[in-house]
Parts: C-alpha cells; sequence; structure tokens
C-alpha cells in the first residue's frame, strides 16, 4: 500500500484537467492505497470531489488564493503525512510544475518531471519514462524510494470518468508555514490576446497555421476550424514574426511545446524549430502544398494541396460530423 | 546588489542525438556545449537589470564536468556577466536536478546574492527541478515561468511577468528571491568578438569537488539513475491522402481521425 496525494489546481470554473488525469494515474501507482486530492485556495470544491479520488483534503484560507510553491510544497508534504501517502503528484501546469523540485528537497524524496509513464515495483522504486529534447528521444530513470514527487506529462494518461458519488471532503490540519511561504502578490492578469477555446499548452487537439496561409485575415480559416474541433490555436514562428498573431501563438524551439492528442500543421513548412515543439504530439496531420515540405516526414498523415482550399471544406466536414 | 544566474551546459541544437553504447546516456561524441536557451533568456535579464540598478554584479554559475562548466561560463562572461563560478560534478554523479541544485547551491551561499535567476528548464532533460530546489535549499520564495522582469521603484523589488495557462500573470516579488525564465521572444543579445577573446581569460572561480560531493551527500540515496536513452522509432512519412476535390479529402480525413487513428473530438 501506498498512497498518493495529487495536487489539485483551481482553474476559472473548476479544477485543472490534468489534475483529473493525474487521479487516475494514481489509481495505478496505489496498489491499494488512498489517492487523496490536495485542494489549494478558498471557493467551491464540487468540482474536485467528482475527480477519480478517495478523499478531498482543502486548505481554503484567504492565504492561499495565491499560493507560492513553498506553501504548495508545505501543504502537499502535510498532506502526504495524513493521507498517509508515499508519492505526490503535482500538476503539470506552469505554476504546478514548479512543486517538483522544491517539494522533493523538503520531503526527502526523488523528483521526476513531464512523465509519461509510470510503474512500481516490488522494492518500491519507480521507474518512469519522460521525454527529453523537445521529444526527440526519451530517458527511462529508476526512482529509489521509499518517496516519491511527481509531475506527469499532460495528455499522456487517459482521463478517467467523473465519480459518483461524490468523494468526501475534509479541511488538512495547517502545517506552521516556513519564512519562506508568504503568498504570492499578484498584481493582475491578462488573458491571452484573442485567444478563444482552450489553452495551447493544455488543449487536446492543436491547430496551427504558416505562412502558407498567405495573409492575416486568410489565417481567420485556421481559427474557425480550430473552433469547430474545440482545439486550440497554434502558428509558426514565420506567422507570428510578421505579427498575424501574438507570439504566445508560437509553437516550437523559442515558443510553446505541446503534445496534443491530434495536431494539424496548415501550410507550415515542419522547420526543425518548429518540429521541436509538436513533434510528441501523438497524431500529426499536415496540409501543404509541396509533396516535397519536410512536415511530411514527422506528419501520420498528409494532403497535398491549397489550405485555402481544403481548410474550409474540411471545417465544413467537422461541423458536419460533430452535428454543430 | 549581487545577481546570481544558473547556466547550465546542453548539447547545441544541431547535435545529432544518439544514444552511447551503453545505451543508458547521449553519446557525447563531437557534441558542442552550448548554455541552455532559457538560460542565455537568465543572462540577458540579469544583465538589463543590471543596467537600470549600478553597482549590481552578476555572477554565473554552472554545474558539470569541469570544462563544460567552465566553456558556458566563458560565454557568460564574454555576454558581459562580472564573474563566474564553476561547480565540478564529482565523477558517477547521477545526472539528478537535486544533485545538481544541492551543488549550486552551496556555490550560490557562499556568494549570497538578492536575486538568483536561471531558465525554467534546460532544452536537454527539461526538468526544471533544479531553480525550485535551490530556492528550498536557500530559503528563498521562487517565480517560475517569467517573460518579463522589471525593477519596481528600487532595487528591493521586481515586477514580473509570469505566462501561465491563459495568459500573463503580473506579480510582485520582495528580494531576495529566485526567478527562472520563459523568455520565448525576446532574442539575447550576441557577445562581441573582442569580449570572446578576454573571456579566454577570464579569471573562475571553482568550487573543490569534495566540497561539491559533501553538499549532495544529503540527496546521495534519492537520485534517479538513468537506465535508458532512446530515440523513437523514425517516423516513416506520412501516409498520404489521395482525393478528387478539397470535400473529398476533407471526407477521408475525417473517417480516418475517427475510425483509425481514434482522434475525433
Ligand atoms: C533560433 C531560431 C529559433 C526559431 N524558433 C522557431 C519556433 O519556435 N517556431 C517556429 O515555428 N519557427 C521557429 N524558427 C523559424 C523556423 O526556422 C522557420 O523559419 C519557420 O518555422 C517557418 O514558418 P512557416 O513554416 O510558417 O513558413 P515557411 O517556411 O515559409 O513555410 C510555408 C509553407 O507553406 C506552404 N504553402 C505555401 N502556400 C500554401 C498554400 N496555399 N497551401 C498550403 N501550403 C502552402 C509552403 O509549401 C511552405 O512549406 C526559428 C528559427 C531560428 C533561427
Amino acid at each position: 500500500m501506498s498512497g498518493v496525494v495529487v495536487v489539485l489546481e483551481r482553474v476559472p470554473g473548476g479544477i485543472a484537467s490534468v489534475c483529473g488525469e493525474a487521479a487516475g494515474a494514481a489509481r495505478a501507482l496505489a496498489g491499494g492505497g488512498p489517492v487523496v486530492g490536495l485542494l489549494v485556495g478558498p471557493g467551491d470544491s464540487t468540482a474536485a470531489t467528482e475527480l477519480a479520488v478517495d478523499k478531498v483534503l482543502t486548505a481554503d484560507g484567504p492565504e492561499f488564493e495565491h499560493p507560492s510553491t513553498a506553501q504548495l510544497g508545505a501543504l502537499a508534504a502535510a498532506a502526504a503525512d495524513a493521507a498517509p501517502a508515499t508519492t505526490i503528484l503535482f500538476p503539470g501546469t506552469a505554476r504546478g510544475r514548479d512543486g517538483v523540485g522544491r517539494t522533493a528537497i523538503r520531503w526527502g524524496a526523488s523528483a521526476a518531471t513531464s512523465v509519461t509513464e509510470v510503474t512500481r515495483d516490488e522494492s518500491g522504486s519507480l521507474h518512469v519514462r519522460r521525454p527529453v529534447f523537445g521529444g526527440r528521444a526519451t530517458e527511462e530513470l529508476e526512482l529509489p524510494g521509499p518517496r516519491h514527487v511527481l509531475s506527469l506529462k499532460p495528455h499522456a494518461f487517459p482521463l478517467p470518468p467523473a465519480r459518483s458519488p461524490p468523494a468526501s471532503s475534509e479541511p488538512l490540519a495547517i502545517p506552521d508555514s516556513p519564512k519562506s511561504s508568504r503568498p504570492v502578490e499578484v498584481t493582475g492578469f491578462t488573458p491571452t490576446a484573442g485567444g478563444k477555446g482552450p489553452e495551447l499548452g493544455d488543449a487536446s487537439i492543436v491547430v496551427s497555421g504558416g505562412r502558407g496561409l498567405r495573409s492575416p485575415e486568410n489565417f481567420g480559416l485556421v481559427e474557425e476550424l480550430a473552433e469547430s474541433l474545440g482545439a486550440a490555436v497554434g502558428a509558426s514562428r514565420a506567422v507570428t514574426d510578421a505579427g498575424w498573431r501574438p507570439g504566445s501563438y508560437q509553437v516550437g524551439q523559442t515558443g510553446r511545446a505541446v503534445s496534443p492528442q491530434l495536431y494539424i500543421a496548415l501550410g507550415i513548412s515542419g522547420a526543425i524549430q518548429h518540429i521541436v515543439g509538436m513533434v510528441s504530439s501523438r497524431v500529426i496531420v499536415a496540409v501543404n502544398s509541396d509533396p516535397h515540405a519536410p512536415i511530411f516526414q514527422v506528419a501520420d498523415y498528409g494532403i497535398v494541396g491549397d489550405a485555402l482550399q481544403i481548410v474550409p471544406a474540411l471545417t465544413r466536414e467537422v461541423r458536419k460530423a460533430r452535428g454543430l | 546588489m549581487e545577481i546570481a544566474v544558473l547556466v547550465k551546459p546542453v548539447p547545441d541544437a544541431e547535435t545529432r542525438l544518439r544514444p552511447d553504447a551503453s545505451g543508458q546516456e547521449l553519446d557525447p561524441e563531437g557534441v558542442k556545449w552550448v548554455a541552455a536557451g532559457y538560460d542565455e533568456s537568465a543572462i540577458e535579464q540579469a544583465l538589463l537589470l543590471r543596467e537600470s540598478a549600478p553597482g549590481t554584479t552578476v555572477r554565473a554559475f554552472s554545474y558539470g564536468p569541469i570544462a563544460r562548466a567552465e566553456e558556458v561560463l566563458r560565454s557568460a562572461i564574454a555576454l558581459g556577466c562580472d564573474a563566474a563560478t564553476s561547480v565540478e560534478a564529482p565523477p558517477g554523479t547521477p545526472p539528478d536536478g537535486l544533485a545538481v541544485a544541492r551543488a549550486l547551491g552551496l556555490a550560490v551561499a557562499r556568494h549570497p546574492a538578492s536575486l538568483v535567476l536561471c531558465g525554467k528548464q534546460a532544452g536537454d532533460d527539461e526538468s526544471g527541478i533544479v531553480g525550485p530546489a535551490v530556492a528550498e535549499l536557500l530559503g528563498l520564495p521562487d517565480f517560475g515561468v517569467a517573460v518579463n522582469v522589471r525593477w519596481e521603484g528600487g532595487i528591493e523589488r521586481l515586477s514580473i511577468q509570469r505566462s501561465v495557462e491563459g495568459g500573463l500573470e503580473g506579480v510582485r516579488v520582495t528580494l531576495p528571491a529566485l526567478v527562472s525564465l520563459q523568455q520565448a521572444w525576446n532574442d539575447p543579445r550576441t557577445a562581441k568578438l573582442p569580449n570572446i577573446l578576454k573571456s579566454r581569460k577570464a579569471p573562475i572561480e571553482r568550487i573543490p569537488v569534495a566540497d561539491v560531493a559533501a553538499a549532495i551527500a544529503p540527496s546521495a540515496s534519492l537520485l534517479a539513475r538513468r537506465v535508458a536513452f532512446r530515440l523513437p522509432p523514425p517516423r516513416t512519412g506520412a501516409k498520404m491522402i489521395e482525393y478528387s476535390s478539397p470535400d473529398d479529402a476533407a471526407q477521408k480525413l475525417v473517417r480516418i481521425l475517427r475510425e483509425e487513428a481514434k482522434v475525433f473530438p
């Protein structure tokens, strides 16, 4: 028996979807031990109790509205002692992942981030696989036990169905905070410009466009297809450098690295700097007018043709297939 | 005002990746070691902060086999860092972020800094463990994924923007603190030739390897052991969809995504 604590991150309207995936992965790791969610910050806990966890511990004081990594680490270690658990899973989000190194030092555990596979052996060591070099290679690590702190790569693990009835929730006994544990002093938030639909790093489908779209107006075709699929919108650097869309859309070496279930590249040549940001996607589709475009080397399915004609047809077909 | 910058040597972007004979590590044959991309952003950020806070010194720290560490430290000096400290990896230490953090934590503690900057992760193992672990060891708060860092009314506080899910979060940071950078679209400066030549002879402080080993010891039994380094099976190229019209192409693709690839929403 080796319980698992899953740290849950609040997002507007619920819990980050990667936390649900982590709850599912935790079940297999717990080997019959408890899977306990740790919900930090004030607010409603309904969404947390519907995840695949046995119990939710809450730390809902106002001082946890914008928790620092140090606060998260202290709370996670306290939750693990209460559960009891030998593994802590942090969400693979921008803020959540920073909890891993800090908590491993504090709690005396081994650590790994962006894990795509994990198993436990009889000795209590974890064996993990994770992508390195932007998905161009993978490494397998043996993490000695008994304690482990991990984050999982988004979308590497299936999302289990919501649980019913919901799990019980109770307040966590809050440990004395260390001196470095002031909350984060947040001064503002600027939503990603023009970003409708899911967030690039968190989306299970990403539709990206490149210079092959020919103009900022035509880039709207990419966004329409993305909307029909419920996908996030990405772009090559040619597009963001030209100012067709903001830099936050950029996928690649100097932009965001994404690994969705489905990546659709429209009018993107497939330069290595773009490839390293999307090559670990599960299924890749490319539309390009040049049959020799390098993107077809990494794609699973290719269509040679004019994106300006193929993309609107595809949007129509997707809408039809999804009954939209 | 002292700023510490943590810089990791990583294989440069052109490296042809392949496993070594053991199958456990990247084959280091012919690899050129350079500062990790986000760490370059951290250097750039440190130099920009120094420009607007006269009297500030920037010291770069690097951990690794000594030749690699000193190579990237010389490039940091060529870019404008004032001083550098190399932290030699004890031979045989597994490449684990907790070991790196303990070693760098020791070195930074010997040159106390109000601000520690590093990249959010390095382009080789992409772990992102070292920064927050160093912060824990030094008793500092840490702030990740910063894309913009400015002084706020003096040198006691910074105002930073962090690239988080859904947008940019503005945060006020009271020093001392550790900030990790994810500067994606600011091109760092390049070194000028005379400075590159001068950096060849610049002094680099070395932390004795015995001290480093002693600092790592508390985590020794926890370090991850790499058992395999693998390349993915080569992608064999796309299955090309033949079609008679755009509508036909669209229908075929949707059918494939739904029935064969099973990724249709
Ligand atoms: C240090 C460095 C970092 C970089 N970082 C990144 C990064 O993070 N992300 C990134 O994306 N790039 C990055 N780049 C740039 C990269 O090298 C490429 O220049 C860029 O990805 C090209 O974008 P593109 O494919 O949209 O444009 P192009 O290379 O111009 O390709 C356009 C493609 O569209 C096709 N096309 C044209 N018309 C049509 C049509 N009507 N229908 C269909 N297809 C059409 C063409 O055949 C071509 O393949 C970086 C470069 C450097 C040097």
